[in-house]
């Protein structure tokens, strides 16, 4: 949690510097900030559709967001320093003060709440409360309802598991991974593992981000597009079979 | 506790077994995608990522399996 709150901290604060001293023309701090900012806008114009400018602001703050929390967990010091407490077996647990905020089940169910929660009022917006229910409980052919609605109710609600699950499930593993590396060979190997978690934190950050970005809009843009996505698996066999076979042969 | 040991190992041994083949077709084809045609890096990269994503998500499932095998079940 003292993860989470530190990550705030340093987003505020240079949200406060960046807002005080900003100039047009970006000083070399300033363009470190609006960096990422100005390419995750892009990305969301790109593939957000019309609506884009709505919920860019969420998508990039969850990203920074992730993206830093990431970043403070591999400092040095975050998850090692703390108190030793003593358990009901008698074993000694470490309870460190800072440690990866993503390797907190709670922190990573509490992003993923935030999004579900909005995309959910997104598609509610879009096509009135009516049209939500009726996305989510009929389906396209009116016979296929009882089979397919809660199949529909859990993908539903598996989007929140699987979002709050991966992120933990990669920080978490990742922590793991480094204390197995480290007590393994504790000289040089681990700067490689060091850097591959770098990259893992971004791409976790961005995971997350885009998915939240891809759920609102499917979510706006849902038309009855889930009748057509019923129809094409019947005449997909035609093409799917005809493009491998040559190939084979 | 032994076989619960055992279990969380299957699960996320032969869980990650599906995600690995299909992470490896994925990046296979964006890598000859973009071979083909250097200029589409950029637009591939986030359909890409967000593939890559969906597709891990089933190893996560096992991961939470396991997690589940060994601190929850006592």
């Amino acid at each position: 949690m003292v993860g989470a709150l530190l990550a705030s901290a340093i987003l505020l604060i240079s949200t406060v510097f960046v807002r005080r001293r900003g100039t047009l023309v970006p000083g070399r701090f300033q363009s470190l900030i609006e960096l990422p900012i100005e390419w995750l806008a892009g990305v969301v114009k790109g593939t957000g559709g019309k609506r884009w400018a709505e919920f860019a602001g969420l998508v990039i703050a969850i990203f920074l967001f992730v993206l830093v929390a990431n970043m403070i967990g591999l400092l040095p010091g975050v998850g090692v320093i703390g108190t030793v407490v003593e358990t009901e077996h008698g074993e000694q647990e470490l309870i460190p003060l800072v440690r990866a905020a993503a390797a907190d089940l709670n922190f990573t169910l509490g992003l993923a709440l935030i999004s579900f929660v909005a995309f959910v009022a997104w598609g509610i917006r879009a096509n009135g409360l009516g049209g939500y229910l009726k996305e989510l409980l009929i389906a396209e052919p009116a016979y296929m309802t009882p089979l397919l609605t809660p199949i529909h109710i859990i993908s539903e609600l598996s989007r929140l598991i699987s979002l709050s699950m991966r992120l933990f499930g990669n920080v978490f593993a990742g922590e793991v991974l480094l204390a197995v590396i480290l007590s393994l060979v504790p000289l040089l190997v681990p700067i490689v593992f060091l850097g591959l978690e770098l990259i893992f934190g971004f791409v976790q950050a961005l995971v997350f981000a885009l998915l939240t970005m891809t759920y609102i809009t499917l979510a706006i843009a849902e038309h009855r597009q889930h009748g057509t996505g019923d129809a094409h698996p019947g005449e997909a066999p035609d093409h799917s079979e005809a493009s491998p076979a040559p190939s084979r042969a | 506790m032994e076989f619960q040991l055992l279990a969380a190992g299957l699960a996320i041994g032969l869980g990650t077994i599906g995600p690995g083949i299909g992470i490896g077709i994925g990046f296979s084809k964006a890598m000859e995608a973009i071979g083909r045609n250097p200029e589409a890096s950029g637009t591939l990269f986030v359909p890409y990522i967000l593939g890559l994503a969906l597709t891990e998500a089933m190893a996560i499932y096992a991961l939470v399996i396991g997690l589940i095998l060994i601190f929850a079940v006592s």
